[in-house]
């Protein structure tokens, strides 16, 4: 009974990393329909940049801070000058980002290296839970928490504020959003700095579990993009219910069949897209 | 039975002839007809196995008074983008680290390199290798992935311009599918792995192991290693686990580990083994923990920090090696790069002592041949201890028994024991060896 419930706990705080991965995903890819490859690059750019900070100056959420802002600016730069020039064009959308990734990427390297880094886990979640036979880090435990959280948070602010409102209406008919005021291209940089910033923020928080080497952008983006693809373009909740979804088939694929341990993240989304190809809670697309 | 024709047969002799002229560079082309022509059947001759052979080349060449011997051109080929980027840069610079030490002269030849990024990919370092035999390369070093070794050691063969492999471990490339040209100073992957077999057995009187690796040729090689040598020394491997590279979560693969067994025998370089050791300890592995070296390798055993304590591992290298050699290599290295010495930087740094010794023993014009044969007769005190290569070009070496240890505030793989003169074949007879099924694909027989 014990292992069950350390594999379901595992299972889920797996899964609440894919979400905190996928989460600034799904603003900018799922809700703004752009589509940004970059988004694996901003998780590590995050991460390192949270690794250096901590290391020079000390302070483990100083360098989350430091990190959050810098990408969000990051993203900001990005948009404007990039990807809002490409809108709903998807083919420059992905070259462009691509790049951009390239760019970071090599980026990272000359300025930090190439030998894989780990990040400290948040002080105060070193330590290991012991109830009996279960034994279980408080750091994934504080994962599937932080999870729950950031999606509560993105789903009132989408959900139920005016923001969210403006965001959605702008998502939706750009022209018409204009015509009663409101400010697109703002409403724009401001949801993709978000999406950027939950990029970096997951990096701090994952970089603990994934770590931090070259190539590793690519991983983080693949992972982001499951999450993202399962849940339905543009849901929160959907994202939230893939990911912890996808983490526990993951898990308990990998505790019963380990032979095709490469297999059992992506089988179980093949199949859940083949039967639901606007994934969980996707919206019936709109042909634009 | 799948039995080797070539394997027996390919050790001694050379397989191939001279016909290597329309690759040496343009630039000394002159100097080279004039040695030809001069020195006459020279590039032949040297087979013998001393090969000093002073009476032949000197009063007909040249340059063989050797007080200022001509250039000599190295190239590097070693990823210095992508995964492999920090091996590869670790190699390139103590390969440099190590000719500035001596003022950018080896033997008394000035020399010169020339680097190329293999970009961890064949096409590129296909590339790569064809331009720098352009530009005339006497001989080439470096290589991390061996699938890309693999894939351009047939046009390298064909150059006849000799490799130093640096890093690449594939058994093959110096075992079935050896060449006289190529060189291996790295480990194969088995090899370093063979002699913890032997101790987990009988030094630390483990019974039964439980292997976890990562899921790829090497990972199948180093533990086949592991366990052909734990089996034959009387004891027993009870699971074998392997899983994917770029294993994001570990738990569900250390939470399977068969706690019945006497200890855990892993082989997971790289950001895997910094993930692995983290889920170790996060779900309570007690069982003790002995791994390929690489698993504790010192580019990321300061990332794994205590996780990997206590961890018991064998490699032909540590940085707390305690020799003159040693000390040297970590002084000039660190002073150059800013980094810690790790293998990767002895194996580029070693490859310019080989480079070193072989042109001493030239007495004559450098040729691919006379390189090749010098090469293949070095012996020498590298930073690892002594060194060597068999008749398969692949290294001879000390294999050390580590422990990760806690010394000063740092964390280091103290040297508990050794095996000195490691051959890749550990003790068999190498034709039985290689008539035998090859090692990566035993994977999953031994449990």
């Amino acid at each position: 009974m014990t292992t069950f419930v350390g594999h379901v706990l595992n299972g889920l705080s797996f899964g609440a990393l894919l979400f905190l991965l996928g989460s600034g995903l799904t603003l900018t890819f799922g809700l703004m329909r752009t589509i940004n490859l970059a988004h694996g690059a901003f998780y590590a750019l995050g991460g390192y940049i949270a690794l250096d900070v901590g290391r020079r100056v000390g302070g483990y959420w100083l360098g989350l801070v430091v990190a959050v802002v810098a990408v969000a600016l990051l993203g900001v730069v990005v948009e404007k000058y990039v990807l809002h020039r490409l809108l709903h064009r998807e083919l420059p959308q992905i070259m462009a980002t691509v790049g951009i990734a390239y760019i970071i990427g090599d980026l990272i390297l000359w300025t930090w290296g190439g030998r894989p880094q780990s990040l400290p886990r948040p002080p105060g979640l070193e330590g290991i839970l012991r109830i009996g036979g279960l034994v279980f880090p408080w750091y994934r435990l504080a994962l599937i928490g932080l999870a729950v959280a950031v999606w509560f948070a993105l789903q009132r602010t989408l959900g139920t504020t005016l923001t969210g409102a403006r965001i959605r209406a702008a998502v939706d008919d750009e022209a018409i959003a204009r015509s009663v005021g409101i400010n697109v291209p703002i409403v724009f940089a401001t949801t993709f700095a978000a999406g950027s910033g939950l990029a970096a923020f997951a990096g701090v928080w994952g970089g603990a579990f994934t770590g931090l080497s070259p190539g590793s952008e690519w991983d983080i983006l693949l992972l982001a993009l499951v999450v993202v693809v399962v849940g339905g373009l543009g849901s929160i909740s959907g994202a939230l219910v893939a990911a912890l979804l996808v983490g526990l088939l993951d898990e308990f694929g990998k505790w019963l069949f380990p032979s095709f341990a490469l297999f059992t993240l992506y089988a179980p989304v093949a199949v859940l897209l083949a039967l639901r190809p606007q994934g969980l809670f996707g919206r019936s697309e709109r042909v634009a | 039975m799948r039995t080797s024709d070539d394997g027996p047969a390919r050790a001694p002799d050379p397989r191939r002839g001279a016909a290597t002229r329309p690759w040496r560079r343009g630039r000394w082309a002159v100097a080279t007809m004039l040695a030809v022509v001069l020195a006459g059947c020279t590039g032949s001759a040297v087979d013998s196995d001393d090969a000093t052979s002073p009476a032949q080349a000197g009063s007909a060449s040249p340059t063989a008074s050797g007080a200022a011997g001509e250039p000599v051109v190295v190239g590097l080929v070693n990823p210095v983008t992508g995964p492999f980027a920090a091996l590869g840069e670790d190699v390139n610079a103590g390969f440099e680290a190590y000719v500035d030490s001596r003022d950018g002269v080896l033997s008394g030849h000035p020399i010169e390199i020339l680097s190329e990024d293999t970009a961890n990919d064949t096409a590129t370092a296909q590339e790569a290798v064809v331009r720098l035999v352009d530009d005339g390369a006497d001989m080439l070093a470096g290589f991390v992935n061996s699938g890309v070794a693999n894939g351009v050691s047939a046009t390298l063969v064909e150059t006849g311009v000799p490799l130093v492999i640096t890093t690449a471990g594939a058994d093959a490339l110096t075992q079935r599918n050896a060449a006289d040209t190529i060189f291996r100073l790295s480990y194969t992957s088995s090899q370093d792995a063979m002699p913890l077999g032997d101790y987990a057995c009988r030094e630390l009187g483990h019974e039964t192991v439980a292997i976890i690796g990562l899921d790829y040729a090497f990972g199948w090689e180093a533990a086949s290693g592991f366990a052909k040598v734990y089996e034959d020394a009387g004891c027993d491997v009870v699971q074998e686990v392997y899983a994917p590279l770029a294993t994001a979560d570990w738990a569900p693969f250390v939470q399977q580990l068969d706690t019945d067994a006497d200890a855990v025998w892993a082989v997971i370089p790289g950001a895997d083994g910094i993930r692995f050791m983290q889920a170790y300890r996060d779900f309570g592995i007690e069982l003790p923990l002995l791994a390929h070296g690489a698993t504790t390798d010192e580019q990321i055993l300061p990332e794994q920090g205590d996780t990997a304590l206590g961890a018991i591992t064998t490699l032909h290298y540590s940085a707390a090696i305690d020799t003159p050699e040693n000390a040297e290599l970590t002084e000039v290295f660190e002073a150059a790069t800013g980094n810690s010495v790790s293998q990767y930087a002895e194996h580029g740094w070693a490859a310019a002592m080989v480079l070193e010794a072989a042109l001493a023993a030239i007495d004559g014009e450098v040729t691919n041949e006379a390189l090749t044969a010098a090469i293949a007769d070095v012996q020498l005190d590298a930073p690892r201890g002594p060194l060597a290569f068999d008749d398969f070009g692949q290294a001879i070496h000390t294999v050390y028994v580590r422990e990760v240890q806690e010394v000063d505030g740092e964390l280091v793989n103290a040297i508990i024991g050794d095996y000195p003169e490691t051959s890749q074949f550990w003790t068999y007879d190498p034709e039985e060896f290689l008539s035998g099924t090859p090692l990566g694909d035993l994977r999953g027989t031994w449990e």
